[in-house]
């Protein structure tokens, strides 16, 4: 949890508007809780770098513009401005009913009707710079245009949610819900397991009923 | 706890004897469990004095919100805002998702009310999979005793019995709602298998998994989910400080604190869905924890309070392969994945101590064994053990990069190499086996008031298997989702307010508790911030 450590050097971060003396090798999140500043929001996981919720700007000595990263996995170092990012949700959802995708001919121009601003992408890999996780997501925007969804999934393989490359994005063009559309696709529309679906109609004939009673369900005897 | 073997002469212990030879915990189990497991520490448990359980085990540190007076007065509600919905979730967590989804399926008009942000809690957290019965040699018969025996058959039959009936359905849902599940050969989508693993404590290769982000994949799918679904409002940052019971103890609903706007929202609702998950961030007996940062038993305290009942809530699960060093990522977690493809645990003399996947309360158990008995190893301070990543890589090359990908990340972050050298390991505080008791159809004893998730109790008695916390949001969110939305046709709670309190507190008086005490607490201590301070500030 980031205790103050004696012996240890320290580092000077100012982290929204707060100077912050953060232990050497500490993440960000951590500096700012070890600071005694209130954490209410912009936390999550606490350092796993999964849910994405501890959005923050970061810019670093000598740098001219700022860059986004995740306060849990980006460790403090001195002179760091860092400021917390709020979460922003898109503007007008991009609705679809994953169950009403039947016709896969069509998955273009499906895309296309759910999302049509994808096509207009600027190139100007605004997305890609705002991810803290690498993914080229300007890339998947593209193929996802062209319908290539199995690639364009792939590439969202790592994506934590946290929505920057949607604040991102000077054409709203929503990217992460666009990965996600092109993931949920590629399940919901090709993944049909054959173990699942036998089991499925064995029990939906009642031959794998439970017995609540049976010698496994009890202790083994003392005897 | 602190002696132990050097990190150096322990590594040249490690690196001599590599693979190290099987070899069983010298203990038999209930002696091993008896001495070394935490839920049994001295001092560690006390019985609860009020309330629907009374006369129960329970942690100090628990009991201390349980037995609390409210945040809240009669008086805090006049004037306050009011929203009204068929079904109130509380969590944004997966179980919460998923309860919210089926309710509103079923034709309610449903409200989320999350502390966090939707998404942000240990669901997306989740590495190792999901169980379900879908093996050939496998059977529902087989996952309901393995449960059974996992829990030392502590758990209710009934609730069991509808987790495995349900459990190859949840994985369709789960497909139906986007998520994807690694197979045995990728190239088979259409027929094919699905990857399955053997989890710790079964008898048969049951767990599912995506990658190891199994948790991550699934809340994306349910998070997109839940913002596409027509009928569904989301409350982010509204964590519940007080349910609403009417004048017959009947829950119509919950307090709400806008973080936001720093006020209180009345949210009033047919029935009410219980979603809030776990206690870590408690840090029972000290311990650190893998917990997600609003895991402090708030859904426990409130439910507790308005009269629901608890089990098994003396049960906790340390989960064996914390990260013990560096420091600074304590409470990260090594997937079960990395024993279950076979990495094992060496102690600071390069032994193997334990089966690496019996049951993991006792793996956690043996482990602190060695670290009590001054086998562990020392490392700038921190006390761990040792998890053989590089045997596991030089007996299946390339494991660690295709099969355990988050593991590869982790040790990135701790600065090693997981191919040449042993991860620092350590029991973490991890999950809430028990919790407010349910019945099969996700109810709970208090009228109006369902739950889902890692905050019932009877599911797992009193050790909790690997796998079967995602499959227990998905099968009981689904189940107290449709419920919620049938109840929520009866006849609507009236004369709504805080009036189980009175009872409550002459309760807590009469067992000479008093009323300093307050809950829930919302947020860690180390977050600076606390639920009364909160509920004073305005924006």
């Amino acid at each position: 949890m980031g205790e103050a450590r004696a012996g240890e050097g320290t580092v000077d971060v100012v982290f929204d508007g707060h100077v912050i003396a953060a232990n050497q090798g500490v993440s960000l999140l951590q500096a700012w809780i070890a600071a005694g500043l209130p954490l209410t929001e912009n936390a999550g996981c606490m350092g796993q770098g999964v849910c994405g919720a501890c959005r923050v700007l970061v810019r670093r000595p000598g740098e001219r513009l700022a860059g986004t990263a995740l306060a849990c996995e980006t460790k403090a170092e001195a002179g760091m401005q860092v400021s917390f990012v709020d979460h922003f949700p898109a503007r007008r959802p991009h609705r679809y009913a994953l169950e009403s995708l039947t016709d896969s001919w069509s998955i273009a121009e499906q895309i296309d009707t759910v999302f049509p601003e994808a096509k207009h992408c600027r190139h100007c890999s605004g997305c890609d710079r705002a991810c803290p996780k690498g993914i080229p997501v300007q890339r998947m925007v593209n193929l996802a245009a062209e319908g290539q969804v199995f690639a364009a999934a792939e590439l969202f393989d790592a994506c934590v949610m946290c929505n920057l490359c949607v604040a991102a994005c000077p054409e709203h063009i929503d990217p992460a819900h666009l990965g996600q559309f092109t993931r949920r696709m590629h399940a919901a529309l090709t993944l049909r397991p054959a173990d699942l679906m036998q089991r499925l109609r064995q029990i939906e004939a009642g031959e794998q009923r439970i017995d609540p009673e049976a010698p496994g369900t009890y202790p083994p005897a003392h005897a | 706890m602190s002696a132990g073997i050097s990190f150096p002469e322990a590594l040249a212990a490690w690196a001599a004897a590599a693979p190290a030879p099987e070899r069983d915990c010298t203990l038999p189990v209930p002696e091993l469990l008896k001495i070394f497991h935490p839920d049994h520490r001295a001092g560690g448990m006390v019985t609860l004095a009020a309330g629907a359980s009374a006369g129960t085990a329970c942690p100090v540190e628990l009991a201390a919100l349980l037995q609390s007076d409210a945040l809240l007065e009669d008086v805090d509600l006049a004037g306050t805002h009011i929203l009204d919905a068929d079904v109130l979730i509380l969590g944004g967590g997966g179980a919460g998702c998923v309860a919210a989804l089926a309710a509103a399926r079923a034709g309610a008009r449903v409200l989320i009310a999350a502390k966090l942000r939707l998404g942000d809690g240990n669901t997306v957290m989740a590495e190792g999979g999901i169980q379900a019965a879908i093996g050939a040699e496998d059977s529902l018969q087989r996952h309901f005793e393995d449960t059974l025996r996992a829990g030392h058959f502590a758990a209710d039959k009934a609730v069991v019995a509808a987790l495995v009936e349900d459990g190859p359905d949840a994985i369709r849902w789960l497909i139906q709602q986007g998520m994807s599940f690694d197979l045995t050969d990728e190239r088979q989508r259409m027929g094919g298998t699905l990857l399955r693993k053997k989890p710790g404590g079964a008898t048969a290769a049951r767990l599912l998994s995506y990658r190891d982000f199994t948790g991550l994949e699934m809340m994306r799918a349910l998070r997109e989910a839940v913002l596409l679904q027509p009928g569904i409002a989301v409350l982010d940052r509204h964590p519940a400080v007080e349910l609403l019971t009417d004048d017959r103890g009947r829950c119509g609903g919950a307090v709400l604190q806008d973080l936001g706007r720093g006020r209180l929202v009345l949210a009033r609702a047919g029935a009410t869905v219980l979603a809030t998950g776990g206690a870590g961030r408690l840090h029972l007996a000290g311990f650190p924890t893998s917990n997600h940062y609003g895991a402090t038993a708030d859904g426990l305290v409130l439910a507790y309070r308005a009269g629901a009942r608890l089990r098994e809530m003396d049960s906790f699960q340390y989960h064996p392969t914390g990260i013990a060093w560096p420091g600074h990522l304590e409470g990260m977690l090594v997937s079960e994945a990395a024993r279950s493809a076979g990495a094992r645990l060496i102690n600071g003399r390069g032994e193997r101590f334990v089966a690496e996947l019996a049951p993991r309360d006792v793996v956690a158990s043996a482990m602190l064994r060695e670290m009590v008995e001054g086998r562990g190893i020392v490392r700038d301070g921190q006390l761990g053990l040792f998890l053989d990543t590089p045997s596991l890589e030089r007996e299946q090359p390339g494991i660690l990069q295709k099969r355990l990908q988050t593991l590869s990340h982790l040790a990135h972050r701790a600065g090693i190499d997981p191919a040449g050298e042993p991860f620092m390991v350590r029991p973490t505080l991890h999950y809430q086996n028990g919790g407010v008791a349910i019945d099969s159809r996700a109810r709970t004893s208090l009228p109006g008031l369902l739950a889902a998730g890692e905050v019932t109790g009877g599911l797992h008695g009193r050790n909790r298997m690997m796998g079967n916390a995602l499959l227990e949001l998905v099968v009981f969110g689904r189940r107290a989702g449709a419920m919620a939305a049938v109840d929520a046709r009866q006849e609507r709670p009236r004369n709504l307010g805080l009036n189980h309190l009175a009872g409550w507190r002459r309760g807590l008086l009469a067992a000479g508790l008093g009323l300093e005490g307050k809950g829930p607490l919302l947020f860690p201590s180390y977050g600076n911030i606390t639920a009364a301070a909160l509920k004073g500030r305005a924006a």
